[in-house]
Order: C-alpha cells, then sequence, then structure tokens
C-alpha cells in the first residue's frame, strides 16, 4: 500500500498543506496565526487504528489529542466490567485538546469502531511550539474556556426545552 | 591540601594578581628591570656617538657603540615581548581559574537562589563579564612598573643630562595628569547617556513594530517618524559630545606631549648655542623626550583598564555573593554511611516572608519502611521530601537521617545515603550509560577511595533498566543504530540469521509496518540517495554526503534526466522546510522530520532567497551542489511538506537499474547492492533484519515491531549485546530525544543503580502509563520493603495500599498517619480522599 502515490495521483497537495487545511477549520486552534499553524501541521502525525483498537484507557495520561480524518471512534466508560459508550466520533471531529495543556488522567477509554486514520498531535510537541509563541497561551485559554462555556449553555439550552430539572446536570462552566 | 580560601564572591580582585600567579609575576618583574636599562642604554650610546666617535672621528668607537646600541634595540624588543606573551599567560590563567571557581561557587547556592536567577545572566557573567577584570589582572604588574620604570628611568637619565632642561620639559606631565581624568569624567558622563538613550530607542522601535497595524490602520506615520526622530536627534547630540570629548582627550595629551619638543628647541637651542649644552646631550635629550610619549599613553590605558575590570568583577561578585547551605564534603572524615532510619520532629519550614509551608511535622519511618505522602496540591508534600531530601533547608525542628541532622550531613553525605527523584527530573547531554552512571559517578567521584562500590557492572544496568521498564527503550534505540565494518563484524552473520528468521514468523503479520527492500519498487521510507544506489558504497567519494559533489555522479544524473528535476525538487524542499522552521531554535523535536539539519539552517535559508531571485542555471556550481544533496536526502515518507511527482518516482526507478549497470561496468568493486543474504552496514540493525525499513513513527506499532524482534534475539543470544548498543545512545541536549515518560525512567533508573539507603520519590512516575507505574511500584514493594527506606510523594492514590505507613497532609501539616487499612477504617480523610476520586 503506497499513500502516497494516490496522493499524488489525486492531487499534488501534500500531507503537510492537507494537515494546515484541517488545522485551520478546527475551533481549538482558532484564533492562532498561520505561521503558528504551520509549525502544528508539520508537527502532526497520522495514524491509522484497527477496528477494535484502543486509542487510549481510562486512567492513561496519553497526552494526545486527535482530529477524524475518517472511520469512527468511541468513548467509553466501564462499569464494573460492563462497557458502556458515552458517545461516538465522526469524521471532522477533534478531541483531546484539553490533555494538550496539562497533564491529564484520562476519565473514558477511546476506541476505534472502523479502521480509522486520525491527524494526531502530542503534548509534547504541542508545548514545544507553543514555547515559542508565549504571546498566544492567552488565546488558547481563551479557546478552552470559551468551549466549556458553550458546551454548558447548550445543555442548559437542550434540558430545559425538555422541562427536565437542571440541579445536578449543568453548571460546569462555573469552576 | 592547601587551607580553606574564602569563596571567590567575598575575595577582592587584587588577590588575584599575585596568589598562583606569583612565580610568573616575579619572573616578569626581573624581565622588567633589564628591559628598562636596554631601553635607556641606546640613549646613552646616541650620546657617546655623536660626542665621542663622531667628534673624535674614531670608526672603532663608532662601530663599538652601535654595536652596543643595536644589541640593546634587539634585547629590548625580544624582552617586550616576553613579557607580553607572560602577561596574555596570566590573564588567560586567571580567567580559566575565575571562570570554574565562580562556576563552582554558583552551581553550589542554594535552590532559592535560582528562582530569582536568569540562566542568561549566569552564562553572561561566566563568558564575557569575566574576561575585563582577567585582563587587568595580566596587566597589573608588568603595565604599570615597566612603564612607571621607564618613565622614571628616562627622567633620571634626563636631570642627569641637565637638570633645568629637564624640569622644564617634564612641567608638561602634571597639566595632562591633572586633565585627562577631566575630560575622561566627561566622556563616562556621555557614554552613560548614550547607553541611555540608545535603550529608550530601540524600546520605541519595538512598540512601533508590535503596534504597526495600529500604525497602518491610522495612517500615522508622521506621528511615529516625530517620535522616533526625536529621539534620534537626542542620540545623535550625546553621540556628538562623547566624541567630542574622546577626541578631545586624545589630541590635548598629544598637544602637551609634543609641546616637549618645543620648550627643549628654545632652551636647550640657547643653552647649546650659548655653549653650556653639548650637541649630543641635545640629541640625546630629544630622544628621551620622545621616548616618555609609549610608556605615558600605556599608563593612561592601563588606567581605563583597571577602572572597567575592577567595576565589572565588583558588580559579578556582587550579585553571585550568596553562601552555600551545606558543606559539598567533609573536609576531615570520609562521607557517613548511614541506615535508613529517618526521624523527624516538630519540622518547619518558614519562607523569608514568614509563610509557614511545613509546619510541627513529626514521623518515625525504621530502616526499610515505606511512607506515602498524598494530600491536597500545595498541602506541602514535596517541600516536606526536599526539606527530608537536603534540598531545602528547614527552618525549624529537626530531621535525622541514621540519628544525624540532616542540616547538619555535608552533600557528599547525601549523595551516599540517599537517592531523589524529583517530579521534573533533569536528563544530561551524553549517553543512555552517562545518565544511568550520572548519580554512582557522583557520589563514588573525588578520588577518597571509598566510592568504589558505586561502579556498576552491565549486568547491575541491564537490571536496572528492567526494573524501570525503559528496557525496551533502550533496545529500540541499540536497533537503531548502525553497526561499523570493521569493528563489529562478528555480530553481522547471526543478524543475517535474525533476518531470515524473522521473514519466515513475521513477514506477513508485519507486512503492513514495513516496506521490504525491493528492487523493482520505490522505497518511500528511503532517501532519493538510497533509492538510486540501492546499495552501500565501499568507496569514500560515493559516501551519500558527497554523493552530491561527485562528477560521476552527476554525470550519471544528467544522462537519467534527473539532474534538473531533482535540484527543482531540492529548491522546493529548502524553500519549504526553512519557510516553516526558518525561525524555531535547534531542538530536536522541530527538526526530527526534516531534511536540513539546525546547523545548516542559515545556509539553506540564503539558499532558498537566491532560488526565489534566480534560475537554477544562473546559481553558483556550489550552490547548485547543495540544492542536490537535499533533494538526495529527501524521503517522501518521512519529509511531508512538498509532494513527490510521480513522474519522478519513475524517472528514479529507472535511474537505479541504469546506475546499477553504468557503475559495475566502470567501478566493479565501488559498491554492495541489497542482497537479503548479505548486511548491509549503511542501515541500521533494525532495517537489517527487517531487510526494509519501518513506515510508522507511533510508538505502539513500535513496540508490536519491537516485541516481536526480541524473542528472535535471545534465540542468536543478541538481547544483551543489542541493549549495549543503546546505551550508547545519544539522549541530545537536555534529553530532548527521549520522550518524557523515557526521561523519568531513566531518571529513576539512575537512583536504583546507586541502590541508596534512603530513596525519595516526588511524583516520580506521574509521567508514566499505567503498566510502568505498576512495574516500579511492584518493584518497591517486593524488592525494596526491609532494605530501603522509601518516602514517596504520591498523587495517584490507587498505589499506596502496599506502603507501610499513610501520611496524609493539609496546609503544610500532617494530620493524618497509619497504616492504609487502619486510615479506612478510621474513615477520617484518606477515606474522604479516595471517595471523593471514585
Amino acid at each position: 500500500m503506497d499513500s502516497f502515490k494516490e496522493k499524488n495521483s489525486a492531487g499534488s497537495t501534500c500531507e503537510f498543506q492537507q494537515n494546515l487545511e484541517i488545522l485551520r477549520q478546527i475551533e481549538f486552534f482558532a484564533g492562532l496565526p498561520i505561521e503558528t499553524l504551520k509549525i502544528f501541521a508539520y508537527l502532526c502525525a497520522r495514524e491509522t487504528f484497527a477496528s477494535g483498537e484502543h486509542l487510549y484507557s481510562a486512567d492513561d495520561d496519553d497526552g494526545q489529542a486527535f482530529y477524524i480524518i475518517n472511520g469512527q471512534l468511541e468513548l467509553a466508560y466501564d462499569i464494573e466490567g460492563r462497557e458502556q459508550t458515552i458517545r461516538s466520533y465522526a469524521p471532522g471531529e477533534f478531541l483531546g485538546g484539553l490533555s494538550l495543556l496539562a497533564p491529564l488522567r484520562r476519565l473514558f477509554a477511546l476506541k476505534a469502531t472502523q479502521d480509522t486514520e486520525c491527524l494526531v498531535l502530542s503534548r509534547e510537541k504541542f508545548a514545544k511550539a507553543i514555547e515559542q509563541f508565549p504571546e498566544l497561551v492567552p488565546r488558547i485559554f481563551k479557546s478552552v474556556a470559551d468551549s466549556i462555556r458553550d458546551w454548558d449553555q447548550q445543555r442548559l439550552f437542550a434540558i430545559s426545552e425538555k422541562g427536565l430539572s437542571l440541579e445536578g446536570s449543568v453548571g460546569i462552566s462555573a469552576i | 591540601m592547601a587551607k580553606p580560601r574564602p569563596p571567590i564572591v567575598k575575595r577582592s580582585i587584587y588577590t588575584w594578581i599575585m596568589g598562583r600567579n606569583t612565580k610568573l609575576q616575579l619572573i616578569v618583574l626581573v624581565l622588567i628591570a633589564v628591559t628598562v636599562f636596554a631601553r635607556v642604554l641606546p640613549l646613552e650610546m646616541q650620546k657617546r656617538i655623536i660626542n665621542e666617535a663622531i667628534r673624535l672621528s674614531d670608526v672603532d668607537l663608532l662601530i663599538l657603540y652601535c654595536g652596543i646600541y643595536l644589541v640593546s634595540v634587539l634585547a629590548a624588543s625580544g624582552l617586550k615581548y616576553l613579557i607580553t606573551v607572560l602577561q596574555v599567560m596570566i590573564s588567560q590563567r586567571t580567567l580559566t581559574r575565575m571562570r570554574k571557581e565562580l562556576f563552582a561557587h554558583i552551581i553550589s547556592l542554594p535552590l532559592g537562589y535560582f528562582r530569582n536567577t536568569q540562566p542568561g545572566l549566569v552564562v553572561s557573567s561566566l563568558v564575557s563579564e569575566l574576561a575585563l577584570p582577567a585582563n587587568f589582572v595580566g596587566m597589573a604588574v608588568a603595565v604599570p612598573v615597566i612603564n612607571l620604570l621607564t618613565l622614571v628611568a628616562f627622567a633620571v637619565y634626563l636631570f642627569f643630562l641637565n637638570a633645568w632642561l629637564a624640569a622644564l620639559s617634564l612641567s608638561i606631565y602634571p597639566i595632562v595628569v591633572f586633565l585627562v581624568p577631566l575630560l575622561q569624567r566627561k566622556v563616562n558622563q556621555a557614554n552613560k547617556e548614550r547607553v541611555d538613550v540608545t535603550r529608550t530607542l530601540s524600546d520605541r522601535i519595538q512598540e512601533t513594530i508590535s503596534g504597526i497595524h495600529e500604525v497602518h490602520g491610522n495612517a500615522a506615520y508622521a506621528i511615529e517618524n516625530d517620535k522616533f526622530g526625536s529621539i534620534a536627534d537626542r542620540l545623535y547630540r550625546i553621540r556628538l559630545r562623547w566624541d567630542f570629548f574622546r577626541a578631545s582627550i586624545k589630541v590635548s595629551n598629544n598637544f602637551f606631549v609634543s609641546l616637549g619638543p618645543f620648550l627643549i628647541f628654545i632652551l636647550g637651542g640657547y643653552l647649546t648655542i650659548q655653549g653650556r649644552l653639548e650637541l649630543g646631550a641635545l640629541v640625546a635629550f630629544l630622544s628621551a623626550q620622545e621616548k616618555l610619549y609609549d610608556p605615558w599613553k600605556e599608563l593612561i590605558e592601563f588606567y581605563q583598564a583597571y577602572q572597567d575590570g575592577n567595576v565589572t568583577y565588583d558588580k559579578t561578585m556582587r550579585y553571585f555573593d550568596s553562601e552555600p547551605e551545606h558543606q559539598l564534603v567533609p573536609p576531615d572524615r570520609p562521607p557517613l554511611q548511614l541506615d535508613g532510619h529517618v526521624d523527624v520532629q516538630n519540622l518547619a519550614f518558614i519562607t523569608g516572608d514568614g509563610i509557614r509551608l511545613l509546619d510541627g511535622i513529626s514521623f518515625e519511618l525504621k530502616p526499610g519502611q515505606h511512607m506515602a505522602l498524598v494530600g491536597f496540591s500545595g498541602s506541602g508534600k514535596s517541600t516536606l521530601a526536599q526539606c527530608v531530601g537536603q534540598l531545602y533547608n528547614y527552618t525549624d525542628g529537626h530531621a535525622l537521617l541514621g540519628n544525624v541532622e540532616v542540616r547538619e550531613l555535608t552533600k557528599k553525605d547525601m549523595a551516599w545515603n540517599m537517592g531523589f527523584v524529583s517530579q521534573a527530573p533533569f536528563i544530561f547531554d551524553g549517553t543512555i550509560e552517562d545518565n544511568l552512571l550520572y548519580s554512582c559517578r557522583a557520589a563514588g567521584n573525588e578520588g577518597d577511595g571509598a566510592g568504589d562500590h558505586y561502579q556498576p557492572s552491565l549486568e547491575d544496568k541491564i537490571q536496572v533498566l528492567h526494573q524501570t521498564g525503559i528496557f525496551v527503550d533502550t533496545l529500540r534505540f541499540g536497533l537503531n543504530a548502525m553497526l561499523d565494518a570493521d569493528r563489529d563484524s562478528a555480530l553481522v552473520e547471526q543478524l543475517v540469521r535474525v533476518r531470515q528468521n524473522f521473514r519466515k514468523q513475521f513477514g506477513e503479520t508485519l507486512a503492513n509496518y514495513v516496506e521490504f527492500f525491493d528492487e523493482n519498487r520505490y522505497l518511500f521510507h528511503s532517501s532519493v540517495a538510497e533509492n538510486l544506489l540501492f546499495g552501500t558504497s565501499r568507496r569514500r567519494d560515493f559516501k551519500t554526503a558527497a554523493l552530491a559533489e561527485n562528477p560521476y555522479f552527476i554525470a550519471f544524473l544528467e544522462k537519467a534526466d534527473l539532474k534538473r528535476p531533482l535540484m527543482e525538487l531540492g529548491a522546493e524542499l529548502a524553500r519549504r522546510t526553512v519557510d516553516i522552521l526558518g525561525n524555531l531554535p535547534p531542538e530536536e523535536v522541530f527538526f526530527e522530520q526534516s531534511p536540513i539539519a539546525p546547523d545548516e539552517l542559515d545556509e539553506f535559508k540564503h539558499l532558498a532567497r537566491q532560488t526565489r531571485r534566480l534560475r537554477l542555471h544562473e546559481l553558483a556550481a556550489d550552490e547548485r551542489h547543495k540544492l542536490l544533496g537535499l533533494a538526495l536526502r529527501f524521503s517522501p515518507g518521512r519529509h511531508k511538506t512538498i509532494s513527490f511527482p510521480e513522474l519522478l518516482e519513475r524517472l528514479i526507478l529507472e535511474g537505479r537499474s541504469l546506475f546499477k549497470k553504468q557503475v559495475t561496468e566502470d567501478y566493479p568493486d565501488a559498491f554492495a547492492f541489497y542482497d537479503e543474504g548479505e548486511y548491509i552496514f549503511s542501515q541500521t540493525i533494525q532495517n537489517n533484519i527487517f531487510f526494509g525499513k519501518t513506515k510508522t513513527t507511533s510508538t505502539k506499532a513500535q513496540d508490536n515491531i519491537v516485541q516481536s524482534i526480541i524473542q528472535l534475539l535471545i534465540e542468536e543470544d543478541l538481547l544483551e549485546t543489542i541493549v549495549g548498543i543503546g546505551m550508547q545512545f545519544q539522549v541530545g541536549s537536555k534529553g530532548d530525544k527521549l520522550s518524557g515518560g523515557q526521561r523519568q525512567k531513566l531518571a529513576i533508573a539512575r537512583v536504583f543503580l546507586k541502590s541508596p539507603h534512603l530513596l525519595i520519590m516526588d511524583e516520580a512516575t506521574s509521567a508514566l502509563d499505567n503498566n510502568s507505574q505498576a512495574r516500579i511500584q511492584n518493584f518497591l514493594d517486593r524488592r525494596l520493603k526491609g532494605k530501603a527506606t522509601v518516602i514517596a510523594v504520591v498523587h495517584r492514590l490507587d498505589i499506596i495500599k502496599n506502603f507501610d505507613k499513610v501520611a496524609v497532609m493539609k496546609a503544610g501539616k500532617l494530620i493524618e498517619m497509619g497504616g492504609y487499612e487502619q486510615l479506612m477504617a478510621q474513615k477520617g480523610v484518606l477515606y474522604g480522599l479516595i471517595q471523593g476520586k471514585k
């Protein structure tokens, strides 16, 4: 399997440029200048995971963020030996941004439910690169804070629309 | 050993002048005495040549005096050279000694000192600041003595010739002595202002440039130009003043000194006409007077060097004027061997501004007992561990190790008895093995002979690699090493056997991960050069690095229609790489996927600019070679920044068979082409075992691969050999070629290797995955219990069950202490913490 050949015949954009296009559309990186995104695009790696393979398990601190190019991932939680699905992720989704920022033990496990190709960025590389642009750190913080607030707001609307009690279900953005 | 000297920061600059330089300085003094004599002698000869030889028309005398004159001039020059050499020696020796002593002093300062100290300041102090003081020390004896003596000798000689005339011509110097410092003060003042204003100017520029979008947005060019212009004008005025005063020192000095001959002509001429002075004496007088100038100038320069050196020295030393908290080595006894008994009583640590980080802590650990320190972050767990480990000095109470107060122990005593693994361990440049031996070497050095038990064997080293779980990583480094055809030929046969077994057993399962060497296919994970040659050169001029300059190879590229396309590829690769990496520091993480090495970046920056400006054929020959060389390194599987044209792929494949045919005819012995039955020395061990290259960079996949290889290596009894090779892996500056987990494992391994009686681990396994953490915890429980006392600061509460004691901390206090079961049954704070986690 020579993936390079396929890409070449498909068009002349190289992997780096494709990565750059992907990163530009990810909310987490929004607001970062193109010069910085170029470095992230350069540091990203493409990895493939076979169906059933775990990308990480609960309690791991793998320090990786994933963008799904194709395939499907599933977040799962193990309750006394029974695996319960939390949600699944489709191509075009990005997850793991929080673990780029600091050591973080995974609460859930992430596994591939199909053969999946991801763009992977590791915390170590992210940290090295962001070290070069200390002035950008506040923007990253803002993007994380924004996404927590947005998420809380969406839940707030969704739950109150259904007329359910809000108690204990929302308020995460008040941390 | 000599009696202890005061620390370098307490010594004045003058102590450097003699001290260990005394011998050299004395030699200088002797040489000076002779030199001064050799300088005055020609004057006397001059007088005698005119007064005696010429007047009496005595050729013999003329030759004799001229001979003496010549000899003394030669001697004076030779001696002056010798003195300069000695002076340089003294100043360089002093510089080196100052550097070494200051460095030793700085790194012994307490950790707290470094929280407020920029590494950059230490660097500049050690690298550049000490040069001025050392320069002064080199001059300190030679320059004033030789010049003052010369001055005095000439002056005495002048008085001896004619007292009146001498007094008159020397009367100039007091004026200069008064005037020069006066002007110098003005110069210094202007210089200070110049530095300040230059700083303001650069701040101004920085502000304008960083706010450039605002300037454009408002079209505020005139405003910014005014702001900049007014400072530039001020700088202009100050610089003028500075240059004016500097010039006036020089000019007035020159002027007054050249007034000398004028006075002598007027008075001396008059006296000679009157017959009260001989013509020879007048000539000698004029010469002597002129010769006063050089020593005078040197004295003034020395005065400036003294000022600069003294000020810089004081400033530097004052900055580092702190004291180490502990003696480094016990002066009068061997380091103590303590058991691992830890007794902490009422321990407190209060910071300089009165914050109680630890308060009233008491606990006791018998030798071999293990204690987990848990609690909220900021509760003082790490601080307690660091106080027991002597990294910080507790301010009150007691911490006893083997019944000796930790505060009273020297650093060496601690190194002999304690191993400390910090939260963010540091790995130094060097090999894995160097880092593994770091703690042992530190404990065992100093040549006191008693540290010999810190000489671990290969088995010991391999054992700790296993214990800490860095064995497989090291094996992988070994597999990625290249063998040396001369040194390792014995291994080669075994490795070819491993290759055959590998194919049989794993060829199919690992086919997805490996690109096998296949003569008929393009290798996307190999470089263009490897694809073209498909073999290893046996000749120096065909080595990959030299290929782009090898005329035979270039002619071949031309013939294969590859030269221009490859050059174009090289240009594109250079532009792209420079565009992305151009402003990044030379760190491994940025350059591991780059075809350009960090030290070549500047060169390729220039080349990339050139290729934007010029056509390829307009570039200079060496520039084209550089681009060609870059293209030959290109490997599409690794360098993702440009795409690889399919046409080029086909051309290279054709080139491969053309090259083989051509080179076999022209240089039959130059190449060993890849052959499944032969070892390839230009490839890594792993690539040899595969007879191919891995396609993946994912660590998981690589672990799978390594696991498959391990069994095969064991069968051939090669495992330890390859791990031994892996231990020679260079970890890079700050260990940046290792992952965070690998660094942490290595840091634990180096302490395990020392097998200390007290082991302190400050969240030492926080960067490790679950398996590695469990492995290390297992080792602590099974192997170290009863042998070494362990204090572990623990963040994860699921690993504390097997500790003998658990201590729970909150806000600097120990609030609970006991066995795990006991505390859980008690349903106190620990119970709450664990429930909270669940």
